[in-house]
């Protein structure tokens, strides 16, 4: 039973590895509904770690058992292995605790770096700015004395949300409203949590395309759903253009642009937030939706239930 | 009771605002109105100097002064977050990062192209 179920699930890890996460950040649907696309990369993120430590686990573990629950007892037991247990069973093994001690380990890294960094941005933040003015869309920010048109919040138990001096002279009410209303949805959704484990895989699969390409979608889809959120939550004649216009206001004023080539990275996520905004896609089917996060279970299902199963079966 | 934090602000205007180097009793006398202890501002102090916003000298009694003005603060946050790389979205969430001048000329046309006016004259 076990061999067959390794090589299973290292077909899964390989196609989570590299196929799946092409074409998911390839296809045109998750800007019509980032919920389901979010939902769908997590689950790609989770299950492409559990197959692939599930299959070196399931490997190294074949000679004391028949599944995997029932290896790894008589592993812990330290009971003697049923067959001849080679070096490629000791590889495996190795292999396995390797590659979840530093899945583990970098994430928990990254928690306590970005940690670290937001509290000490949020030290020299609270010296240096001033309470937006009563009555203002500014009124929940904070000011920042600058001229280049910035807006940024720091997530964690005391969110800070800030807006730049250049900003509030850039904008105008409408528009500042949906600045200020788009960073709260980052803070209220804690979208840096969706995040946070596709900037610590990147960092721990240097040599996996697929890490680059995830997190660069996530990143780019919680600022779409952000923009969902604030449009939900905006009052004037026409909201998708006011919040466009703010984008496009923030990218152009002084300091806000770059030289190109030096950031040719992010480009193309603006513009696709732009034109998702002005000329807004049919949002995504109820089939389409239901297909997609059916899609994201199954995937979670799978190496569970390889994993799982043959003891049921047995 | 005034927190910490607001109190921390309250010594590093008073330091901002002062010409010189400044004692700890200077500084209480400085924020009377506040009636703090000398421990209190004491502590304050050992607070900014950790975080890195104060320094002090060999003087006695010692005299604290501001690392660097509230406008290099300023600066410099900025500047990590003007310059900051793809993944400290994690850290701070930005509005929108930073393009490159050929976008930014791509993102008005796209946005004089919807206007709804321009529309309405075609």
């Amino acid at each position: 039973m076990l061999p067959a179920t390794a090589l299973a699930l290292a077909v899964l890890a390989a196609l989570l590895a590299w196929p799946v996460p092409a074409a998911l950040s390839r296809a045109r649907w998750p800007r019509r509904d980032p919920v389901a696309a979010l939902v769908c990369w997590q689950a790609v993120g989770l299950a492409g770690g559990l197959s692939m430590i599930g299959a070196l686990l399931v490997h190294g573990l074949a000679p004391w058992g028949h599944s995997l629950p029932e290896a790894w007892w008589h592993w812990v037991t330290r009971q003697p292995a049923g067959e001849p247990v080679r070096g490629h069973h000791w590889v495996a093994q190795t292999l396995a605790a390797i590659l979840a001690a530093e899945l583990l380990g970098v994430l928990l890294l990254s928690w306590v770096r970005t940690a670290r960094t937001r509290r000490r941005h949020r030290e020299l933040l609270e010296l240096v700015v001033r309470p937006g003015a009563a009555a203002t869309p500014a009124a929940e920010a904070q000011l920042l004395e600058h001229p280049a048109p910035v807006a940024f919040c720091i997530p964690g138990a005391r969110p800070l949300l800030v807006l730049s001096s250049g900003m509030v002279a850039e904008l105008d009410d409408a528009q500042l409203r949906a600045v200020v209303a788009h960073e709260r949805a980052h803070l209220r959704e804690r979208h840096h949590l969706l995040l946070l484990p596709f900037v610590a895989w990147r960092a721990a699969l240097p040599v996996l395309p697929a890490a680059d390409r995830a997190h660069d979608a996530v990143r780019d889809l919680v600022e779409m759903r952000a923009d969902d959120v604030a449009l939900a939550s905006l009052t004037g004649p026409d909201p998708r253009r006011t919040l466009a216009a703010a984008i496009v206001a923030a990218v152009g004023g002084p300091g806000g642009a770059v030289p190109s080539g030096a950031l040719a990275v992010t480009g193309g996520a603006v513009a696709v937030r732009v034109r998702r905004l002005l000329a807004p896609a049919e949002p995504l089917s109820r089939a389409g939706r239901t297909g997609a996060l059916c899609s994201a279970v199954a995937l979670l299902l799978v190496p569970t239930l390889l994993l799982l199963l043959p003891a049921l079966v047995a | 009771m005034a927190s910490l934090g607001e109190l921390e602000r309250a010594v590093m205007e008073r330091l901002w605002a002062s010409g010189g180097p400044v004692s700890a009793p200077e500084l209480r006398d400085q924020l009377a109105d506040r009636g703090l202890a000398l421990t209190t501002v004491h502590t304050v102090l050992t607070r900014l100097e950790q975080k890195g916003f104060v320094v002090h000298d060999e003087a006695r009694p010692r005299r604290f002064a501001p690392r660097a003005s509230r406008e290099e603060h300023a600066a410099e946050l900025m500047s990590e977050v003007l310059g900051q790389a793809a993944d400290r979205q994690a850290v701070l969430a930005r509005f929108v990062g930073s393009v490159g001048d050929d976008e930014v000329r791509m993102l008005r046309e796209l946005l004089a192209a919807a206007d709804p006016d321009g529309a309405g004259a075609r």
